[in-house]
Parts: structure tokens; sequence; C-alpha cells
């Protein structure tokens, strides 16, 4: 406990020590040593695949081999028919109801295993790769779909490779847009401008037509002031004698 | 016949020191368990055939029930290579001693009862009275439905015991009667072991059936009580 304290202060003083602190627990733990054999059983030694080979379902070849060198091929033989024979006659093996019952049972066994012993062996084997066959399986799809993520993994990658395409698109748009909002600015202020123009020049045209009218009125007035009533009278007695005159020329004329 | 015909049915001990333990021991040693994913042949005979009992037999159970599903396969196991065992010579049969078998079926059958009465009290008492009794018959009834229940584990115990036993005898009977027409008439001792052959198929069958028909009927106990 103290020692985790210690640890956990000096981590707080310094972070390179913090990774050991992780290791603080484990580190009290370590003064209990579990497990200080050597390992007997792990890995799990593999299990043999077929196993020893026997004669007469019950006894050992290496029996055989054993008296071999000494009675050779018929010697095991002998020996079980001679010690059989041996135990029946000295009646050490008695010959009850049980005997034959005994025969019956191992003969049953022995039809038994002899018929259908390789059947049910297959039968079992099969069981048995079928659930290899389900594992692997399943260790194949996991394989596939590892792979696959991989492989999508790798196209997003290529993909932002290509990102500078649709920067490029997207810096052109903004160009055009700037230059559309420039041009029609422009256009706006031209149109302020000649506005204003405008109406400068049309109240100058004003003007002037205003100050000739001014003039063509002030003439007039004047003129018909200056005009007295005898002048009107004398122009006009003027005005009638000269149309006598060229009423006279005018009658004279076409008798010409 | 040298001895007693029920002599093979005696509790074996070697002087004095009842061995009949590691005999009820051997059984449950056979049957492996392993450590692998994939085992040997035996092994996975073994639970390809205990998959096949739970399926067989657990189906009909709701969860409560398949709590005992360890109890009942260990039981079809036990007393299966335990009757197959005893077939061979000169072995010693455990489940053809009462005692073995009361041993098995009263705890179990308690079990079940008192797991019924503690659960679910109303529908077990309800059991005592089936269904569209005339109101008369009642009592008597009732009493005849007790009787029957406190019968059942009596009944799993002397079934089991009675069977095997009874297979164990003939067989020696009719081995020595095989064995006593040898010397009389030679024919006739090969007819009486044809019928000891078809009699040896028979036991075998019944300890195979006498193990499921034990299980069977205390699963229907659990079912009940459930």
């Amino acid at each position: 406990m103290l020692s985790r304290v210690v640890l956990s202060a000096a981590a707080a003083a310094a972070p390179c020590v913090k990774n050991a602190a992780v290791l603080g627990p484990g580190v009290l733990q370590a003064t209990r040593v579990f497990h200080t054999g050597q390992p007997r059983l792990a890995p799990v030694p593999p299990l043999p695949e077929y196993g020893g080979k026997v004669r007469l379902g019950l006894i050992p070849e290496e029996f055989f081999q054993f008296l071999y060198p000494k009675t050779g091929v018929t010697g095991p033989y002998v020996l079980g028919t001679g010690l059989s024979l041996y135990f029946l006659s000295k009646e050490i093996y008695v010959i009850t109801p049980e005997t034959f019952s005994t025969i019956t049972v191992v003969g049953l066994i022995v039809y038994v295993i002899k018929k259908y012993g390789a059947s049910i062996g297959e039968f079992l084997d099969k069981l048995n790769e079928q659930k290899i066959a389900q594992l692997e399986e399943v260790k194949q799809a996991t394989i596939k779909q590892i792979q696959d993520a991989i492989d999508m993994e790798k196209a997003q990658q290529a993909l932002a490779q290509k990102r500078h395409y649709l920067f490029d698109v997207q810096r052109n748009n903004i160009a055009l847009a700037l230059e559309v909002t420039y041009r029609e600015r422009l256009h706006r202020a031209y149109k302020e401008v000649k506005n204003r123009l405008d109406y400068h020049i049309s109240v100058q045209n004003m003007m002037r037509r205003k100050e000739q009218e001014h003039m063509i009125d002030w003439v007039e007035k004047h003129v018909v002031q200056s005009i007295s009533a005898q002048q009107e009278k004398e122009t006009i007695a003027k005005c009638i004698s000269d149309l006598k005159l060229l009423a006279k020329k005018a009658q004279a004329q076409p008798v010409m | 016949m040298n001895e007693n015909l029920f002599a093979s049915f005696v509790t074996p001990t070697m002087m004095g020191l009842p061995i009949v333990i590691l005999i009820i021991m051997l059984p449950p040693m056979l049957l492996t368990s392993s450590k692998r994913l994939i085992s040997n042949r035996f092994h996975s005979f073994q639970q390809w055939l205990i998959k096949l009992i739970i399926k067989q037999m657990m189906l009909i159970h709701s969860p409560k029930g398949r709590t005992w599903s360890l109890m009942l396969v260990s039981l079809i196991m036990f007393i299966g290579s335990t009757n197959l065992l005893g077939l061979l010579p000169h072995t010693f049969t455990p489940t053809t001693q009462l005692s073995t078998n009361l041993c098995m079926a009263i705890p179990l059958w308690a079990g079940a009862v008192i797991l019924g009465f503690r659960h679910k009290l109303k529908a077990s008492l309800a059991h005592f009275l089936p269904q569209g009794t005339p109101i008369s018959l009642i009592p008597m009834l009732i009493i005849i439905e007790t009787i029957s229940l406190f019968i059942q584990p009596m009944a799993l115990a002397v079934r089991l015991t009675a069977n095997i036993t009874a297979g164990h005898l003939l067989i020696h009977l009719i081995g020595g009667a095989t064995l006593v027409l040898t010397s009389i008439s030679p024919p006739t001792a090969t007819i009486t072991f044809i019928i000891l052959a078809l009699l040896t198929i028979l036991e075998f069958a019944v300890a195979l059936i006498q193990a499921y028909v034990f299980t069977l009927l205390v699963s229907l106990y659990l079912h009940d009580n459930t």
C-alpha cells in the first residue's frame, strides 16, 4: 500500500515515471510468487493419432516382439494355449455358468466391433471434421472481413490524394462569383453617376429655355409698349394706301 | 454351479475392506473429460451422446427444470455405464443392490416433490385430484393419489433393481443349464446356447433402457413440479 502511494506521488512529480506507476500494483503482487515449477502441461502435448498396435485386441505388439528372438512367430500363441489348458485342467479357472455367459457376451462384443467398428469410426471422424470445418469457416470469414476492411481503408486513402480537384473547382467557383459581383457593382456605380450628370444637364437645359422665353417675352412686351396709338394709326393708313396701290398694280398686270 | 446362485450379488469385500466403493467409482472414471477442443474418437462419441441425451430429455422442461440437466445426464450416464459393465463376466453391478437404487431414487424424487411444493403449492396439491372425478369419489381418490405419490421412489428403485437382477439371474441360470446339458445332449445345449445369446442381446438393451426409464421418470416428476 505504501509503495503504491510512493509510486503515485513519484508519478505526479515526474511524468516519465507515470509509466512505472501503471506497474505499481503488479510490483506489489510480485512479492507473492506463483507457479515457480516447470511448465509441464503447457503447451498441451499433442495427442497420438493412432493407439498402440495390439493383437487379438488385447495383447500389445511389443509382447510378441519381446518373445520373437527366443521362440519365433508361434511362441506367444503356444504360450497362450498352454497357459489356458493348464488353467482349465487344474481347475484354476472353473467352468461355471458364467463361462457360457462370458462366451456369449465376448462373442457379441467382438461381432459388433468387427461389423460396425469402421463405420462408427468414420461417423465420429466426420463429427470432428465438422467441428473443425465450422471453426475454419469462422476463421476464413474473419480474415475476409479484415481484408475487406483493409481494402476499403486503402481506397479511402487513395481518395484523399485526389482532394485537390475538389479544391480547384471550389476556387474557380468563388473567383467567378467575385467577378460577377464586381461587375455588377461597377455597372451600378456607372448608372448612379450618369443619373447625377443627366440631372445637371436637364437643369441647364431648362434654365436656358426659361431664359430664352423670358427674353422673348420681354422684347415683345417692350415693342408692344413702344407702339403708341398715333403710330398705330399712321401705320394702318400707310398699309391701306400700299394695299390700294398693289391692287391697282395687280389689276394692271393681267392687261399687259 | 459350485456356488450359491446369488453369489454374484454379494457386496464385494476384500479382506474385510469394502471395495464396493471402488467398484461404484469405476464406471464414471471411464467417462473422459478432455481439455481439448477436438479430441479422440472416444471423447467425440461421448460428447455426441451427451448432446443427444440433453436435446431429447431437456426440451420439455422450463428453464427452472433445465437447471437439473447436469444431474439427469450424470444419472443416465452412470446407470447406463454401470449396467453395461455389469454384463461382463465376473463383474459386480451396483445397481443390482436395492440400497444403491434407493439412494439414487429417494433424494431425486424428494427433491422434485419439495421443489414443487415450495414454488407451486396449489398446482402440486392439485395433482392429487384428477379432473372430472365424481364428487362422491373424491376422498378415496385423494388417498389413492397420495399413496401413488409416495410409492414413486420405491417403484423407481425396485424397478431398476428387479430388472437388472432378474436379467443377471436368468443369464446365470441358462448358462448353468447349457453347462449341464453339454454332457447330456449337445444339440439341446446348442439351442440353450442360442437362447443365451438372444438373452444377452436383450440384456444389453435392458441395461440401456432401464437407465433411460429411470432418468425419464425423474425428469417427468421434475416437469410436474417445476
